[in-house]
């Protein structure tokens, strides 16, 4: 059986009960570590943290492993119990689910244990979740690629009055939100005095949720990753009432 | 005595009219570098006396030791032409002095990289042809070169003396082989119509044409004789030149012109009555001593001899006699100054082969009116090592503008993209030098329409680049140069001694500096391997590396072995699918091979990636049948970017297909790079991609997504498209008496060569044997053909195409399939071919 378990937002406490009952019980656990960061870093103590608290070992599986070498790990979730954790909803980054399909073609059993995502998390800032658009992500520009096909979905969630949330690379901080909230400036559908909210670890204790107009967020610094930016569409005056908690003074 | 100074050189260098830049060009042994020297003791840099002995321009030792150029050389010439000789010059002109920057050239086919790169520099060409051999196919290929460039060419028939001492012949039959030798040339230049550069086609009647023997160093061409004529016979000298060549008869019995010989026996052709006859019999007077008979006819010549040059006698009397009465710098320089373009008239032309950006902007028009006034433009076509080991002059020529001194100047190496910042140095000039061949000279600045070398800018060149002012961030490069010859042959090598690596790594990267065609590569497997166009260059390649560039560290070397491509034959039997390793993203290709001569066509930069897309797509819709449309959705060429093989875009309608066409780009450049058969180049193959289906999400298609999966579906179409392998073939020539025949036949057909074309050279008991050779069989091939023939035959070989095995490369025991086998096993790959179903993916 393969269990893929999500983990949550803030540390390793976050795992559900059910969760960690199925860990407790599987032969082997990987964790993945490529999709997000934990929040309270990869470092051997973060793991060793998750493994106090589990009290197995952990193995963690980068992109490679999980990509490439995934048949390895569905043979041996068709002998035994194996789970496989993944930051926030096992779902939240779509890429798992080539590893379900792939594991019910193998005819294996596959159980999914959720946990809160940044999608349903966000929540918190005060914008409703049916009132979003489109997600989109924000990759890593490198010298020659800088895809710029999110312009496009912003746009047309901004043309349909929906908030979009865009999510950040998890590698290092570029492109940083001083750069991404220029670059939205530049797009005709936004000026400096759209409303935005920038959130930073959402989840963890030390979490920053800050609302206010692009060019105000610009001054801020939201200190080490994950971010994440939303950026408002029309608004309902108790979506408002929420986001003035986190107004900038 | 020396007749030049530094300083004189430099002012004339300012005078753009004055100034001829060319090369001189020919088969192997026809006498480039004997009569260059010619040239260079007119100008008083050698003694007269030994012209024709020292061939100042082999200034490397073992380029005197084996009799040949390897290397190209330049040497800056000063002249002083007299008001009589320039009376009939219509162009413009700036007083009398003038400055011949000449470069003379290696005739083996192995060095024609040398060639180009020094065709690139010059506006004219001295072709020089064995009178008696005649046109050869080096000839042949350096004359395509050169007009290729827009070169235009003059002809020099050589080796003059061999008629008259060796042979012996009558001046009829003497005729009937010059004309022969001067119509198979002007067929070859025949077929380069060219509105811009004209009529380049040559005629003795014109002045184009000159005849010398290089050795004694006299040359003459019919104007020298139609003036020493014109006033005997009271006629106009444009009108008495063309009576000297052609079907014009002279009878001295009835002192009347025909135009058929009259039967006669004392009616004889212009030329051979008033040109041939005169010379044959100054020299039998001289070889045979009769100083009595000599001096009166010198006299009438008007030809003086100092005192104790008439104490000669014999061969050495012979030949001073000649060079007082026809010097060979005399002639040729009066055809290379009436003749030859200066750089300001050629630039004018030649402006759309150099210059890669807009022709209207402002480095174009520099170019185009070579305007030292203007931004510099200079491009360095050949790295020269210095005798200071391991660092190198950058050679080239000044287009516009003028590089000086301690100059910052911007270098823009090959692979320089207009706007972006890779391939770009910014660096100082330490000196700037005027080429002398042995020796150098250094000036303040050079300006434009001169060749010139740099001290100081070898760590930032490789081999070539284009160079201008700092600020001029907005110039294109000049165009790169196309070589006629590939690197077809490799060795291996490996030091002797382990501790000698860096040596080793050190000396290739010199080694790959200073010569414009040598390749250096590693392999994965770790082997250092070196590439040549031959046999020879590979050896001189190899001589340099160990003697000048690792400081004699030995080194060992395997076995050549030879390059091959990978093609397919048909087009993929389905359409093939790869998904990305988070399997969210798919491609799907077909390959199909190119239609015939598009390879080619890539090759020689006709089709290109730098092309304006409107007229690319006009070529290739009407020499190729592609739909319009088509042609401009090609994304990409490859490998290097530049190869010839495509990826063009058949999608309909797909999304964000430009967010990865970089990622489908990089993907190719690595597959064609390495096909899937045995990791050689792809030739001739053009993948289409079909369809692609993409994740939602931008960051889960970056590029560690789509470049390893474009690269998979990319194997995948070729393994379904019938592949094959393509063999390198060298076209060989060789020249043999009849009884040699038998043995050339069987050695090119043990050695899987066949010959196409068999002619007896008219007038001769030689053969002329033109046959393709697999340059794999081509080892040890000259060596066969002289032990079969008892040295009787000399081949000379030079790549001419790509030759598809028949022969299923995915068969383990046929031809083509062992010869991957071995390749694999050299490069440390997997011996066996990684499967078509590790590309695929199915659904």
């Amino acid at each position: 059986m393969l269990y893929i378990i999500g983990l949550g937002l803030g540390d390793e406490r976050d795992i559900t009960l059910r969760g960690l009952d199925v860990v407790r019980r599987c032969v082997k656990i990987y964790v993945e570590a490529y999709t997000s960061l934990l929040s309270f870093g990869l470092s051997s103590d973060g793991l060793s943290k998750m493994e106090r608290l589990y009290g197995k070992t952990i193995t963690i599986a980068d992109r490679e492993m999980v990509e490439e070498k995934a048949d390895s790990i569905l043979s041996e979730a068709s002998e035994s119990d194996i789970a496989f954790l993944v930051v926030g909803d096992p779902f939240g980054a779509t890429t798992h689910s080539d590893l379900v399909v792939r594991a019910r073609q193998l005819g294996l059993d596959v159980q999914v244990i959720h946990n809160a995502s940044i999608m349903n998390a966000i929540g918190l800032c005060g914008l409703q979740l049916y009132r979003y658009g489109e997600t989109v992500s924000i990759p890593f520009f490198t010298e020659t690629w800088e895809p710029d096909s999110f312009y496009e979905k912003i746009k047309r969630n901004n043309q349909l009055g929906l908030h979009t949330l865009c999510l950040l690379d998890i590698r290092v901080k570029e492109p940083t939100m001083e750069s991404l909230c220029s670059t939205f400036q530049s797009i005709a559908a936004y000026s400096g005095n759209s409303l935005c909210v920038g959130v930073a670890r959402l989840g963890c204790e030390d979490q920053k949720i800050i609302a206010g107009s692009m060019e105000d967020l610009l001054e801020i610094d939201f200190g080490p990753p994950l971010h994440c930016l939303v950026i408002a569409g029309e608004t309902h005056p108790v979506e408002e009432e929420m986001l003035n908690f986190y107004r900038i003074k | 005595m020396v007749k030049f100074t530094v300083e004189g050189l430099r002012r004339i260098m300012d005078s753009k009219h004055n100034i001829r830049n060319m090369s001189v060009i020919a088969h192997v042994d026809h006498g480039k570098s004997t009569l260059t020297d010619s040239l260079v003791a007119a100008a008083g840099i050698i003694a007269q006396e030994v012209a024709g002995d020292v061939r100042m321009t082999d200034t490397r030792q073992d380029e005197a030791e084996r009799g040949i150029t390897i290397k190209s050389t330049g040497i800056s010439l000063y002249y002083e032409m007299q008001d009589e000789a320039l009376k009939g010059y219509k162009g413009e002109r700036s007083g009398n002095e003038y400055l011949i920057n000449l470069i003379d050239s290696p005739g083996h086919v192995d060095f024609s990289s040398e060639v180009t790169a020094a065709l690139r520099i010059t506006d004219g060409a001295l072709v020089v042809v064995d009178c008696v051999e005649g046109v050869c196919v080096q000839t042949e290929t350096v004359l395509r070169q050169a007009l290729g460039e827009r070169i235009r060419p003059v002809l020099t028939v050589n080796k003059m003396d061999r008629c008259f001492l060796e042979l012996q012949v009558e001046g009829e039959e003497a005729y009937q082989t010059f004309q022969r030798v001067i119509e198979n040339a002007n067929v070859i230049m025949a077929t380069y119509e060219d509105p811009l550069l004209g009529d380049v086609q040559v005629y003795p009647e014109k002045g184009t044409v000159a005849f010398s023997a290089g050795l004694h160093g006299w040359a003459f061409t019919l104007t020298n004789f139609a003036k020493m004529y014109a006033s005997k016979f009271g006629v106009d000298e444009n009108k008495m030149m063309e009576r000297l060549w052609g079907e014009n008869f002279f009878d001295p019995a009835t002192k009347k012109w025909t135009s058929k010989n009259s039967g006669s026996p004392t009616c004889k052709r212009g030329f051979v009555q008033f040109c041939y006859e005169p010379i044959k019999q100054i020299i039998s007077t001289c070889m045979n001593d009769q100083k009595d008979k000599l001096w009166p006819m010198l006299q009438k010549l008007g030809v003086t001899m100092k005192a104790e040059e008439k104490e000669l006698v014999g061969k050495t009397l012979m030949k001073r006699v000649m060079q007082n009465w026809l010097p060979a710098s005399d002639a040729l320089l009066e055809m290379m100054i009436f003749h030859l373009p200066s750089p300001s008239k050629a630039q004018k032309y030649r402006v759309e082969n150099l210059y890669e950006g807009p022709l209207d902007d402002q480095y174009a028009n520099a170019i185009r009116n070579c305007d030292p006034e203007g931004p510099l433009m200079l491009y360095v076509s050949k790295m020269i090592p210095a005798s200071d080991k391991g660092r190198f002059f950058a050679f080239g020529r000044v287009f516009s503008g003028k590089v000086s001194t301690g100059l910052k100047v911007r270098i823009m190496g090959p692979n320089y993209v207009p706007g972006q910042k890779k391939d770009l140095y910014v660096k100082s000039v330490q000196r700037t030098v005027i080429w002398m061949g042995k020796k150098q000279e250094s000036v303040e600045d050079v300006p434009c329409g001169n060749t010139v070398a740099m001290v100081g800018l070898d760590q930032f060149i490789t081999k070539n680049a284009t160079l201008t002012n700092e600020k001029e961030v907005d110039a294109h490069p000049i165009r790169a140069m196309k070589f006629s010859v590939s690197p077809v042959v490799r060795v291996a090598v490996s030091c002797k001694i382990a501790s000698d690596l860096p040596k080793l790594v050190e000396g290739l990267k010199r080694l790959a500096k200073s010569d414009p065609m040598v390749v250096c590569t590693i392999e994965e497997s770790g082997e250092h391997i070196v590439a040549g166009a031959g046999e020879l260059h590979l050896e001189i390649c190899l001589k340099d590396l160990q003697d000048d560039f690792m400081g004699g560290a030995e080194i060992v070397i395997s076995d050549p072995v030879v390059s091959f491509r990978e093609t397919v034959l048909e087009k993929s039997c389905r359409t093939v699918m790869s998904k990305s390793p988070n399997k969210h993203n798919r491609l799907y290709m077909e390959a199909r091979p190119m239609e015939d001569g598009l390879a080619e066509a890539i090759d020689d930069g006709r089709i290109g990636p730098r092309d304006d897309p409107k007229v690319r797509s006009k070529i290739l819709s009407e020499e190729f049948g592609w739909d319009k449309d088509l042609a401009k959705k090609i994304w990409c060429f490859g490998p290097e970017t530049t190869g010839p093989n495509l990826v063009v875009d058949m999608c309909k309608g797909v999304q964000y297909l430009n967010e990865i066409k970089d990622s489908v780009v990089a993907g190719f450049q690595w597959a064609s790079k390495e096909g899937a058969l045995a990791e050689e180049n792809m030739r001739g193959i053009c993948f289409e991609v079909c369809d692609v289906i993409l994740h939602a999400d931008a960051i889960h298609r970056g590029g560690g997504q789509i470049i390893p999966t474009a690269r998979r579906v990319i194997y995948a179409a070729q393994l379904t498209a019938k592949p094959r392998l393509l063999e390198p073939v060298y076209l060989v020539e060789i020249q043999a008496p009849e009884q040699a025949l038998g043995g050339i036949y069987g050695v090119l057909n043990q050695k899987r060569g066949h010959v196409f074309e068999e002619v007896q050279r008219p007038g001769t008991p030689l053969y002329n044997i033109k046959a393709y050779l697999p340059v794999i069989e081509s080892f040890g091939f000259s060596t066969a053909l002289r032990a079969a023939t008892s040295g009787q035959a000399f081949p000379q070989c030079v790549f001419d195409h790509w030759d598809m095995m028949s022969a299923d490369p995915m068969e383990l025991n046929s031809q083509a399939g062992q010869l991957i086998a071995d390749i694999r096993k050299r490069k440390g790959l997997k011996e066996q071919m990684t499967p078509l179903s590790e590309f695929e993916d199915k659904l």
